[in-house]
């Protein structure tokens, strides 16, 4: 059975490629798991030696694997990966069936699947990984996921049930941090060098200032972003793990990216034993992935896209884009409310644009709720004086809002996109093709 | 602008750390800005579990967001003492108020959870909340709403009628008085998705289920909370000088677009 459908599956795949129709990442696995539910569980199964590591977390996912892919095969591990947005089962099931031979054998020595914060207790009840990595979680999307505080209780109760996962765990997110130590697993934690967490205060969307463990307000010495430092409970002394700090290079722009540095590396080296050097090495050859940081060349400029999709995800694109930022870059954000995106726009509101605006005289706008993020800009202005008003240009076309903002840009500079996801998809589309500029 | 420099109120935000979800924070920006570019002096006082009842008397404009369940808890376990008292002693004396979500749940007389635990609200508004269990569906989605006039405030936010909005709740809110209602629901679910009234206007305080958040783009409403806290403070009436409010009317009119 389970061979019929990865042959049906393989056929979409090819039939999906050779017309375009773009839906190869997900239909396969959804017909098989219509089909058969136990579909992923049983190949699986077949093969045992196969090494499954799994990476959760609101933002991150994606440049964490991709990472983590490039250290592995760098030093001649065999991995498959799951495509980018591709993260609830049925993107699990499609990449097991385009990665599997006829006979349902996966000839890897590493399966790596980003997975959906939602969907993570879903598949942790399919099967049991090796290795889960725990990068964050943070408010994203609260028509879809709902509260993340009960993303949290989810995750929580799921790692309960594993019994030989080893977790590698975010160390200076209170939440992740207690439900690792509750969990009993073998727990690695991951963070960051002290000197980037620079900060003495949470930002506004922070969700875990109280104690996991008995509600009191935390105590924060340091914090690098949202509610991620060095925490401690007045009351309980619950207060941030033993982390490992590796200190490498980051490949990527923004602080925040150590982050995911870390997490990739820890697991290179801890679980797979690459040496560090390796690892360094690996970093020198390493591209961003998808949309993420990703640059485009276009006639002698620079086009820079960043996704950004929650509040967190914005605040550290606004980072990394002051991090690189020369005087003349000019910049383009693009808003949509789509499923992918959440219907909800209210989370613009939690982030911080008043630090931000004021470095650039011209913002250009777009999307589906281009006008709501204009006011989002107007009134993120920081008493700005006449003269010195940030502009806002607001186009309800987005091939209009590219073809604008990359005019105004002088050969040599960059121009930065952040969209949101279905908008970045879009931008990526716009980029590739011919017409434009 | 002219600047009337010596005109200043202060906003009191209850517990921005713990009611803060869905961009609520967006009201206390949208309320100071246009205040500031009208040149009134504001003061955003936050009122956290550590400050005492009195923090809240010096307030013209009060001001409580949404949360989620854990940090709702928290923040009932602090109202039912002495802040709570003296909230609802302002909420009676008339200061103008803006309560979303949780904060509107809570000030009503109560709230059956999910699991059938009833938790008493601070009982100011005349209201109760119920959600009817896990398996039913939590009410998500764009609302188009219009104010209407309630029995202790026959005046609607005036001159735009039309409000517009995020919801989203799983509790079911009854108002003892549907003539109470903040607003007629136009599409969307509102307090409970059956009598097609959204929130309640109560004195000068309004609760409402509506996020997005309410306040960037209804601006009348904005600026008529002002006005009353204005009034508040210096007893008189105030014009307010118009803004341009024209992205805000673009804004509105595209979502209104979407939602039709």
């Amino acid at each position: 059975m389970n061979l019929l459908l990865i042959l049906v599956g393989k056929f979409i795949l090819f039939f999906s490629k050779t017309f375009n129709l773009g839906s190869g990442s997900t239909w396969p696995g959804h017909i098989a798991l219509e089909i058969n539910p136990n579909f992923i569980r049983q190949v699986l199964k077949k093969n045992p030696d196969l090494k499954i590591v799994l990476v959760a977390g609101t933002n991150g996912k994606t440049t964490t694997a991709t990472l983590l892919r490039h250290i592995l095969e760098k030093s001649k591990i065999n991995v498959f990966q799951n495509e980018e947005g591709a993260n609830l089962l049925n993107g699990i099931g499609s990449s097991i069936i385009k990665n599997s031979n006829v006979f349902g054998k996966l000839n890897f020595d590493t399966a790596l699947f980003e997975v959906d914060e939602n969907s993570l207790p879903l598949i942790l009840d399919e099967f049991e990984p090796n290795i889960l990595v725990l990068l964050n979680l943070f408010r994203d999307q609260l028509d879809r996921y709902g509260e993340v505080n009960t993303v949290a209780d989810k995750w929580s109760k799921s790692l309960q049930k594993l019994k030989k996962t080893k977790l590698i765990v975010n160390g200076d997110h209170p939440e992740l941090a207690w439900m690792a130590k509750e969990s009993n697993l073998k727990s690695y934690y991951f963070s960051i060098p002290q000197n980037l967490m620079k900060s003495k205060f949470p930002e506004d969307d922070a969700d875990f200032l109280y104690c996991p463990n008995c509600k009191t307000k935390l105590n924060f010495n340091k914090i690098s972003f949202s509610s991620l430092g060095l925490f401690e409970c007045p009351k309980c002394e619950f207060s941030n793990p033993e982390s490992k700090v590796l200190n490498l290079s980051n490949p990527l722009t923004g602080d925040y990216n150590y982050y995911n540095v870390e997490a990739a590396s820890v697991v290179a080296s801890e679980i797979f034993g690459t040496p560090l050097v390796n690892i360094e090495n690996a970093f020198k050859t390493f591209k961003p992935a998808f949309g993420r940081q990703e640059v485009f060349e276009k006639v002698g400029k620079k086009i820079m896209v960043i996704l950004s999709k929650n509040p967190a995800s914005l605040n550290r694109s606004f980072e990394a884009v002051l991090s690189v930022k020369k005087d003349n870059d000019s910049l383009l954000m693009v808003l949509n409310d789509r499923i992918p995106d959440g219907r909800d726009i209210s989370w613009i509101w939690d982030t911080d644009f008043e630090n931000f605006i004021p470095n650039f005289k011209n913002i250009t706008v777009s999307g589906d709720r281009c006008y709501d993020l204009g006011l989002r800009i107007k009134y993120g202005m920081e008493n700005q004086s006449a003269g010195r008003r940030t502009k806002i240009k607001i186009f309800e076309n987005l091939k209009e809002a590219i073809g604008k903002a990359a005019n105004e840009t002088s050969t040599n500079e960059t121009l930065f996109i952040l969209p949101t996801y279905s908008a970045m998809l879009e931008v990526r589309k716009i980029l590739s093709g011919r017409k434009i500029l | 602008m002219k600047k009337n420099n010596k005109y200043s109120i202060t906003i009191g935000w209850l517990y921005p750390d713990l009611m803060n979800t869905y961009g609520d924070r967006g009201n206390i920006i949208v309320l100071s800005k246009r205040a500031e570019w009208r040149g009134i002096k504001v003061k955003v006082l936050p009122i956290n579990i550590e400050s005492s009842q009195w923090s809240i008397v010096n307030c013209q404009l009060l001001f409580m967001g949404g949360a989620q369940d854990t940090q709702q808890e928290i923040v009932n376990r602090d109202l039912l003492g002495a802040k709570g008292r003296t909230l609802v002693s302002m909420i009676e004396k008339g200061i103008p108020g803006l309560f979303i979500c949780g904060a509107y749940q809570f000030l009503g007389k109560y709230y059956i959870t999910a699991g059938g635990k009833k938790l008493n609200g601070l009982g100011v508004f005349p209201l109760f909340t119920e959600n009817p269990g896990e398996g039913a569906k939590r009410l998500i989605g764009n609302v188009l709403a219009e104010a209407v006039g309630s029995n202790t405030n026959p005046q609607p936010p005036n001159p735009n009628r039309l409000l517009v909005g995020f919801e989203n709740h799983g509790g079911r809110t009854y108002l003892s008085d549907k003539n109470q209602a903040f607003a007629k629901v136009i599409k969307g679910h509102g307090n409970n998705g059956e009598d097609q009234t959204e929130g309640i206007h109560y004195k000068n305080a309004i609760g409402s289920y509506l996020h997005g958040p309410i306040l960037p783009k209804n601006p009348e409403l904005t600026d008529l909370l002002l006005a009353l806290a204005f009034e508040e403070k210096y007893g008189k009436k105030f014009h307010l000088e118009p803004l341009d409010d024209s992205m805000e009317q673009k804004a509105r009119e595209a979502i209104i677009e979407k939602i039709k």
